[in-house]
């Protein structure tokens, strides 16, 4: 780089930090805040991610003033990243959705009652059931227990089989993926691990308050560790960074298990005793040598060498990360091949319940509750999941379902604390489909992009201001309490929400409970009262004696069913060194290196080599556009923030990241705006931010930034790009995610 | 050389009111019994450990201080460097915290005429903000270009803005917000002595890998109350010296 960086920094320094603040502070609620006062402690739960951190809320003069991890919470430990502390914001943030609302134009709604919403929304379902039958309504949301217990059962009351998640654009690859190897996506045993190979997962901005913790103390014990990614991140930052070419994960992890293999490096007990199809795999596997990775992956064959025999020589107490999004998520058409591979080594590794390896915790005990439940539907979905997706999870394909709205087949959808418009590729699809519906409803506290497309937009209570479903995380028991008295009087809570809907759809027997008839009955298996969990807020609760299959996002109660408790033995406990293996959840009961279900589905049975559906030769001005988080930020609902878009403005963080040498190469100095062109043609005029850690072939954009709903100003005053913009709608072939990463622009000068 | 300046401390005692002797930076019981509040609390020198090395910048700590000391949105005591050495693909990146060193001898308090700065008992240097006129001299002494000078949105009045190590908490036992909620804990808290021995561990592990790696503060103005793990020299950052 031509600057001196130290110089570089000693001018700039002063200059971003005077940088003018954002302009939508409410001095008036500060000043409230900084009021003297008696303060209150109350338990709550983080809602800036799914992880739903315990934490202490303290209320000063009535008013939430700070926040402090709980420490009996097993996740946060006492610890919160930086998204709770400006969570607070949601509160009293004066942009909240305050009365049920009606669309009366482009953009524009009008207040009205919650009478006249409920009847003219039951009213509107009522004729498209009629008319159009159940296929064509579908219900969405960021699951959270609430949402998964009271949207699920309204859909199914209704016989709606189309129930949907966000994980189309995050995990469903990587939960495809192990689901059909191991039977389960399990995680790592960070802390304890003498050796972890991270594949694009970064821990210390994509994050998990607690396994974050657990992943700095490997760090500060002096494990060794790996990150694979093309950019260096904050977490290959404080490790070793080993770069690879966007979009081939897969080819290194071939390559690895090529030479645990070759070089029987592997665990022969556990192939011998706990896994199928290895045979077929090992044949397979040796078409895939090092010096073939290496030309993919750009990875120097002695790298892929020594972390092969690292990774050997720590077994098993080492891992393979299992991921989250990034390789072996919905970025690439490879994605859940390159979660299956990850399985293969941790298999060949024979890590599983040991220490320091893969690994479950227990569960605390769940009973369930006994009101009468409609029957799960079994008709379509759709989403094309169990047809043209016919091994997809059933978390769903959102963006499958808009393309169905345009084509006429879908006309009612329910949306609650989930964004798609914004967090789905592409989103001019993603809009026209919920255009083209005959009614959606979104249940929001903010004026998304979704919710700006709605024709009502039924507010709820910020999370400090109303009590939720318990949540289990291994063995911690929480629950969202009560905290501030509700901000906005006309907001209506969830359950309150779908019980009226209920009601007036004729479906209000599945109902005839509370919030607090249903805890109570979560619980009546646990040795505390739910009066009692009120008061703690988190607490760690009496256990199953086997360890629970890991769900999605975090250890969600099911909304009508606990996990089976007898599905696995006692196995997984990190405290012992070396634990037997138990029968896996797949359909053999074994670790599972050839897919008998992926082959009759028609996809290959052992994971096979793929190029990104974009391929990977790039002309001379152009870049694969990769997104990825940064700690400060969640998905596409936090920018709107004060406190968080500060953090942008000071460091100016929602710049493009492009190498320095193609950056030279082409022309462009640090802070240049150039165009972005897709292969559709569509542009967008972004800032280039120049730098070493990134690999040449790509362009990296910061996640979270590019809101378009003009309701939500700090984000429209911060600026910034959000590929999704550019990229067009695709489904990956076997699990159907969103593939958010093949993209390729060709960078122009503005 | 771990302990305070009696002469600092003494001014501490003059704005505060409370205690009259202190005897910082040893393990044991204190020389003599400091009066009132502070009877039944230890009177060790105490420290911020900053350990760059486990630091994933997610920022957290700002936000936690930001809302501790209740700082309108557009200001904060904890701002982050950040330096990159080396090409692609042998590229490292490192940040270190900026902010308050927390200087054993302590320039900022000699020469601000209204005593807005003073000691507490356990080394740090915390401010009167009502007292602070905004002159902006000590700014010009610190040698970490630490005080930031802005605008009190409530009065209108021009102030001096720097960590003050949550006084509130520390001096009732409390641990400062920043410590509190590092997921990595990279930032811990505890006795001067203790804080230094973790850090010196820490840099033997580094070594390895990181043969420059250094602990800043053990020296630096009598001692910083505010101690770095670094993995690269010093003189790489900006505003170290
Ligand atoms: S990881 Fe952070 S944002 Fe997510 S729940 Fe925990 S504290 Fe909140
Ligand atoms: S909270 Fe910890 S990890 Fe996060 S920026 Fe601060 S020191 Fe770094
Ligand atoms: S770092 Fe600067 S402001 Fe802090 S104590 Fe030292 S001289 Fe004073």
């Amino acid at each position: 780089m031509a600057i001196d960086r130290r110089t570089f920094f000693k001018r700039t320094a002063g200059i971003t930090a005077a940088a003018a603040a954002l302009n939508f502070i409410d001095m008036k609620a500060w000043a409230q805040t900084v009021e003297d006062g008696p303060v209150e402690v109350k338990p709550s739960m983080c809602n800036m991610c799914t992880s739903e951190c315990g934490m202490q809320i303290h209320v000063k003069n009535g008013r939430a003033w700070k926040v402090t991890g709980h420490p009996d919470h097993g996740i946060s430990r006492g610890k919160l990243c930086p998204r709770a502390h400006a969570g607070l914001h949601w509160i009293y943030d004066p942009g909240r959705v305050k009365t049920p609302l009606k669309r009366v134009g482009e953009w524009e709604f009008e207040a009205i009652s919650w009478e006249q919403a409920t009847d003219e929304i039951a009213d509107k379902l009522k004729a498209i059931l009629d008319e159009h039958g159940q296929e064509a309504v579908f219900g969405a949301q960021y699951p959270r227990t609430t949402g998964t217990l009271y949207l699920n059962r309204f859909m199914h009351s209704l016989g709606v089989a189309t129930t949907m998640t966000h994980e189309a654009s995050c995990q469903s690859a990587r939960q495809l993926g192990m689901t059909h190897t191991f039977g389960a996506a399990y995680d790592a045993d960070w802390r304890h691990a003498k050796y972890l190979l991270f594949v694009g997962r970064n821990m210390g901005e994509g994050i998990k308050t607690g396994s974050a913790n657990c992943f700095a103390a490997a760090v500060a014990n002096g494990a060794k560790i790996v990150c694979l990614d093309p950019r260096l991140n904050q977490s290959a930052a404080i490790t070793e960074w080993v770069p690879i070419r966007p979009g081939t994960d897969l080819a290194f992890l071939l390559a690895v298990s090529n030479i645990l293999v070759t070089e029987n490096l592997f665990d022969r007990d556990f192939i011998r005793n706990h896994t199928n199809g290895f045979v077929n795999f090992r044949r397979e596997i040796t078409q895939y040598t090092p010096e073939w990775a290496a030309g993919i992956t750009g990875i120097p064959e002695d790298k892929i060498r020594e972390i092969a025999y690292d990774l050997a020589d720590n077994a098993p107490h080492c891992a393979v990360d299992t991921g989250w999004k990034a390789a072996v998520g919905s970025n690439f058409a490879n994605g859940t091949d390159t979660a299956r591979a990850v399985a293969y080594i941790n298999a060949l590794l024979g890590n599983l319940g040991q220490l320091g390896g893969l690994y479950a915790p227990l569960g605390a005990i769940v009973a369930e509750p006994n009101f009468p439940s409609p029957a799960v539907p079994t008709g379509v979905r759709n989403d094309g999941v169990g047809t043209e997706f016919p091994v997809a999870p059933p978390t769903g394909l959102p963006h499958v379902t808009m393309q169905r709205a345009k084509e006429g087949k879908v006309k009612a959808g329910f949306v609650r604390h989930f964004n798609p418009v914004r967090s789905f590729p592409d989103y001019e699809h993603m809009r026209a489909g919920m255009r083209a519906l005959d009614l959606l409803v979104v249940f929001e506290t903010h004026m998304s992009e979704t919710a700006i497309e709605a024709d009502y937009i039924l507010p709820e209570p910020s999370f400090a201001e109303r009590e939720e479903i318990i949540k289990t995380d291994g063995a911690t028991v929480c629950m969202r309490t009560k905290v501030v008295d509700k901000v906005h009087p006309e907001t209506k809570s969830f359950d309150e929400i779908i019980t009226l809907l209920a009601q007036k759809m004729g479906v209000g027997q599945y109902f005839e409970f509370s919030l607090d008839d249903w805890n109570e009955a979560l619980l009546a298996e646990q040795p505390f009262s739910l009066a009692d969990l009120k008061r703690m807020g988190s607490t760690q609760g009496l256990t199953y004696d086997e360890p629970v299959v890991p769900g999605g996002c975090g250890n969600l109660l099911p909304g009508d069913k606990p996990a089976p408790p007898t599905m696995h033995p006692r196995v997984f406990l990190a405290s012992n060194d070396r634990n037997p293996v138990p029968p896996l959840g797949t359909p053999s009961g074994l670790f599972e290196f050839f897919s008998q279900r992926f082959a009759q589905a028609g996809f290959n049975g052992i994971a096979e080599w793929r190029e990104p559906e974009t391929g990977l030769s790039l002309g001379a001005n152009e870049f694969r556009v990769i997104h990825g988080k940064q700690g400060y930020h969640s998905h596409v609902c936090t920018a709107n923030i004060p406190m968080l878009a500060q953090i942008t403005k000071d460091y100016d963080t929602n710049r493009i990241w492009m190498n320095a040498e193609r950056a030279s190469a082409l022309g462009v100095s640090d802070n240049d705006t150039v165009r972005l062109r897709a292969k559709n043609g569509r542009t967008a005029e972004v800032r280039i931010m120049v730098t070493e850690r990134i690999h040449p072939d790509m362009l990296f954009a910061p996640a979270g930034y590019g809101n378009r709903s003009p309701y939500l100003e700090v984000s429209q005053a911060l600026g910034g790009f959000n590929p999704h913009d550019l990229c067009d709608f695709r489904t990956e072939p076997i699990s159907g995610h969103a593939m958010m990463s093949e993209l390729i622009v060709a960078v122009e000068s503005v | 050389m771990t302990e305070l300046n009696r002469r600092d401390f003494l001014k501490v005692s003059a704005v505060t009111g409370a205690a009259t002797v202190f005897a910082a930076g040893c393990a044991g019981a204190p020389d003599v019994a400091a009066e009132s509040i502070a009877e039944e609390r230890p009177r060790e020198r105490m420290a911020l450990l900053m350990d760059n090395s486990l630091c994933v910048n997610c920022q957290a700590c700002r936000l936690a201080c930001q809302n501790e000391n209740m700082l309108p949105v557009e200001r904060k005591y904890i701002r982050f460097d950040y330096i990159d050495k080396g090409r692609f693909p042998n590229t490292t990146h490192h940040v270190n915290r900026h902010s308050c060193q927390h200087c054993g001898n302590a320039p900022c308090i000699d020469v601000c005429p209204v005593d807005a700065l003073y000691k507490g008992q356990e080394g740090f240097t915390h401010v009167d903000f009502e007292a602070c006129i905004g002159c902006q001299l000590c700014g010009t002494v610190c040698p970490f270009d630490v005080p930031v000078y802005n605008e009190d949105p409530r009065s209108g009045a021009w102030k001096m803005y720097k960590c003050s190590a949550c006084e509130h908490l520390v001096s009732q036992g409390g641990t400062p917000a920043c410590a509190s909620t590092c997921m990595t804990e990279a930032v811990q808290y505890g006795t001067w002595e203790e804080m230094l021995a973790k850090a010196e561990s820490r840099v033997a592990q580094l070594r390895d890998k990181h043969p420059q790696a250094e602990v800043y503060g053990s020296t630096q103005q009598d001692g910083l109350g505010l101690l770095l793990v670094l993995r690269t020299p010093a003189a790489d950052y900006p505003h170290l010296v």
